[in-house]
């Protein structure tokens, strides 16, 4: 069954990033081959957090930082369900930080497609925790000056299953990006660069168009140190694809009672 | 006829072990026994004590005073030596005054093996004072330490025998119960709680530790093989509570336990659960506040807050066990309400009931889940927040034939977030329809002997102290009862008038007295006097009927 992006109904801005993210979201489930009625999206919130609303799927759509731990709860219960997060960087990297870091370490099934704009957009143009140092704002009067996190550099110190970056000025580059972490077992972190056409003059498309490049056929994702190297890259060249793949076994793999048929299969 | 004995020490000498090893043998014997412990937040030093009171009828709450002490320290003889009722006995571990009998309980451990057996010692030196054969303790110390090896079990019978010899002279002093036949089975409140969790068909327990609950989440996961159970710690209890929304989402039955600085940090998880209907379960096992308070000791501090936490409105049903056998009963309770309802319920436990122990009738073990009300067959048309009558909407689960959507924005029934307020209105009400509907159906109070002229008001672990109260009260001729609620809210819509025309005087662990002012706001009662203690120690019976005033 193809998706059918509800477009229209979006309560996103013209020429916002979210609509190519949604568009290869929808081409990634299909070319992922999932069963719709076995996915959940879910989010928190935020523009971005309204993502799952416009897909053909079960929808979460919880709380501010929280969609995590609520994703976490949905793969316990049933680990036959396809769990994708769909949500911004002030939500999965902000206040949703610990979060983050702990499904990281737990490297539970889900797949997780931060929608990073490097800005507030929501709340209307504050900093986000990936706002570039100097970056202006009507709360960060003078710039920020704060270290931007670094969320690759992050995936890969947890070593969990999946760590990659792609943007959505690059469509096809994203699909595929999608693709594969929905197919990697564990944790899978995709940080989706976007441009923010109300709040962020900085990092438009045509920044991120000029910096993204997709790492070398030879880079071996498997390589830790490598990856920690591509993970800090930035700058005048921003590498997307996939970081880093780790080794570790899911927790879903790891708990006992997990082991067998879902927690709660659908049966009634 | 009943005894308290009163082991103390500091932390780390094995306090709690004693008194667990002296509460299971005693059980053994054929004595009821209540006990209760009292602990600093510390992991050595300090004072903390254990005290095994026991009786040859059912006892309900401890004692302030005790008939032996057995005091490992000079600091906890210094502290507990003013408590030691009449006609009884102090054991104190080295020298010591008039007041106690000077025994060299850690010359005796090393003896039997190592200074750490002083807490057997101590054991054998109870036994010896209360005039009772060993071999129970020697049985209780095969079973709790058999894990450990033969090697220990031995060398801490050994200590215990030379307890035992070490008060040579005075065995029997202490006037002690007559054991009969073995009654019922051991719980604590915590493993009360955990096990009519486990049988309701928990199936994922997520928690941050915070005492006093951990000893419920720590049953929890001793049995989790058991009744297969996922138990996560969680990071913190903003990802417990939001974890458990997520699971019951799915369709896994969830739960969370925490204490109330961890509860503060869930009510945002809680309001969640308020708007997503789900059936989430909290324990919240209370402890004196504000802020860190007293973090190892017992309060009722939080019945307000439990009451009203979460921003917004929703229905919310909150359970108050007031023995160990009702923590069981209320947590599937809280499970069955949870789920018919569709929303959270609360089970309010406090440090006192989770870590008291008491032979009750042996708990039903077997697996018997609640009713999850699911909605198996959904068509194709379902949404999952149909506006019904009763206001309960139709819950499929995700992965079935329908999508279930769901949003903590407000939304439409099918789950998309909408701005729309005719249809928030309609929302809105279809859920407070369930909060009518709980309310109809909320638990009327328990009085004890029979309704009476003056009512002790109670709720949650109160019960047994108020009780213990009555029955002293009436036998000077009071014409007292106690009423006693394990449902606090909804409140029973009767409260008003089966209080109506008598005196009501609340005995609450708390400086408010606020479940009184909750039925204030009810209008189930207008005026009442009270009986309060938020000092962080556990009513006892003896106190509420000593400041009960006529």
């Amino acid at each position: 069954m193809s998706g059918t992006a509800k477009l229209k109904e979006t309560a996103w801005c013209p020429g916002c990033g979210n609509f190519n993210i949604l568009k290869s979201l929808d081409a990634a489930i299909d070319t992922a081959g999932l069963d719709r009625k076995r996915l959940v999206m879910v989010s928190g919130i935020g523009q971005a957090a309204k993502c799952p609303h416009y897909t053909d799927a079960n929808v979460f759509n919880g709380l501010h930082g929280r969609a995590l731990p609520a994703a976490t709860g949905i793969k316990i219960a049933n680990r036959s369900l396809t769990v994708i997060v769909a949500s911004g960087d002030g939500d999965m990297y902000g206040e949703g930080g610990n979060h983050l870091l702990n499904a990281m370490r737990r490297n539970i099934g889900v797949k997780a497609f931060v929608h990073n704009n490097q800005v507030y957009g929501l709340t209307k143009g504050q900093a986000s925790p990936t706002s570039e140092p100097g970056f202006v704002t009507k709360i960060q009067t003078k710039g920020v000056v704060l270290e931007p996190l670094n969320p690759l550099a992050l995936g890969v110190a947890e070593n969990c299953s999946f760590v990659a970056r792609s943007s959505s000025v690059m469509p096809e580059h994203l699909t595929a990006m999608m693709a594969e972490a929905i197919k990697a077992d564990g944790f899978a972190l995709l940080d989706i660069l976007q441009p923010c056409v109300s709040f962020n003059k900085i990092n438009t498309a045509k920044w991120y168009k000029e910096r993204c490049k997709e790492l070398p056929a030879d880079y071996d994702p498997s390589d830790r140190e490598a990856a920690f190297a591509a993970a800090l890259k930035w700058g005048d060249e921003i590498p997307v694809g996939i970081i880093y793949r780790g080794t570790r076994r899911s927790f879903e793999d790891m708990t006992t009672a997990l082991a067998g048929e879902p927690l709660r299969a659908f049966s009634g | 006829m009943d005894a308290n004995i009163r082991i103390a020490g500091e932390a780390g000498q094995g306090v709690q072990s004693a008194g667990e090893l002296l509460t299971s043998a005693f059980h053994d014997m054929g004595l009821h026994v209540f006990s209760t412990q009292s602990y600093m937040s510390r992991i050595r030093g300090g004072v903390n004590s254990y005290d095994i009171r026991i009786s040859d009828e059912e006892l309900h709450s401890g004692r302030e005073d005790c008939d032996v002490l057995a005091a490992l320290t000079a600091e906890s003889f210094a502290t507990e030596k003013k408590n030691v009722a009449r006609g009884g006995l102090v054991a104190l571990d080295g020298a010591a005054g008039p007041d106690a009998l000077s025994l060299d309980m850690t010359a005796a451990a090393k003896e039997a093996g190592g200074a750490r057996m002083v807490n057997s010692v101590a054991a054998g030196i109870v036994f010896a004072l209360l005039g009772y054969d060993i071999e129970p303790l020697a049985k209780a110390i095969g079973k709790a330490m058999s894990k450990k090896g033969e090697e220990t079990v031995g060398a801490n019978i050994e200590a215990a025998r030379r307890g035992v010899a070490l008060a040579a002279g005075h065995e029997g002093l202490v006037k002690a119960p007559v054991p009969g036949e073995r009654r019922g089975e051991l719980y604590s409140g915590s493993e009360a709680v955990g096990l009519g969790a486990a049988t309701a068909g928990v199936k994922v327990v997520c928690s941050y530790p915070m005492t006093p609950s951990t000893g419920a989440l720590t049953y929890l996961a001793s049995v989790a093989d058991r009744y297969r159970i996922v138990v996560e710690q969680a990071e913190d209890e903003i990802c417990a509570a939001n974890l458990i929304c997520g699971a019951a989402y799915a369709g896994a039955t969830a739960m969370t336990t925490t204490s109330g600085g961890g509860f503060a940090l869930m009510a945002e998880g809680l309001s969640l659960a308020g708007m997503l209907e789900l059936p989430i379960v909290i324990m919240l096992s209370q402890r004196p506040g504000p802020a860190t308070g007293l973090p190892t000791r017992t309060g009722q501090e939080d019945l307000l807050f439990a009451v009203h936490a979460g921003h917004g409105e929703f229905p919310k049903i909150i359970y108050a066990p007031g023995t160990i056998g009702q923590a069981y009963e209320m947590t599937r309770r809280a499970f069955e309400s949870a789920h018919k309802f569709q929303t959270p319920a609360i089970v309010m436990t406090d440090q006192f009931l989770t870590d008291a122990k008491k032979n009750i009738p042996e708990l039903p073990g077997a697996l018997d889940p609640v009713d999850a009300h699911i909605e198996t067959a959904p068509g194709a048309d379902y949404v999952r927040y149909a506006v019904t009558e009763s206001g309960v909407s139709p819950r499929a689960l995700p992965g079935g034939e329908a999508f279930v959507v769901c949003a903590s924005d407000e939304h439409t029934p099918d789950g998309h977030l909408t701005e729309d307020l005719t249809a928030r209105k309609a929302m809105q009400e279809k859920r407070m329809r369930k909060a009518a509907l709980a309310a109809a159906e909320a638990m009327p109070p328990e009085f004890y002997p029979e309704p009476d002229e003056t009512v002790l008001l109670c709720w949650g672990s109160t019960y047994g102290p108020c009780r213990e109260a009555v029955d002293i009260l009436r036998a000077k001729g009071r014409k007292v009862c106690m009423a006693h609620f394990a449902q606090v809210w909804p409140v029973w819509a009767g409260a008003g008038g089966a209080l109506e025309g008598r005196r009501v005087v609340s005995v609450e662990g708390n400086s408010t007295a606020q479940f009184a002012l909750l039925l204030r706001q009810c209008g189930a009662v207008s005026r009442f006097d009270s009986i309060l203690r938020y000092d962080g120690l556990p009513f006892t019976g003896a106190e509420i009927a000593r400041r009960f005033k006529s």
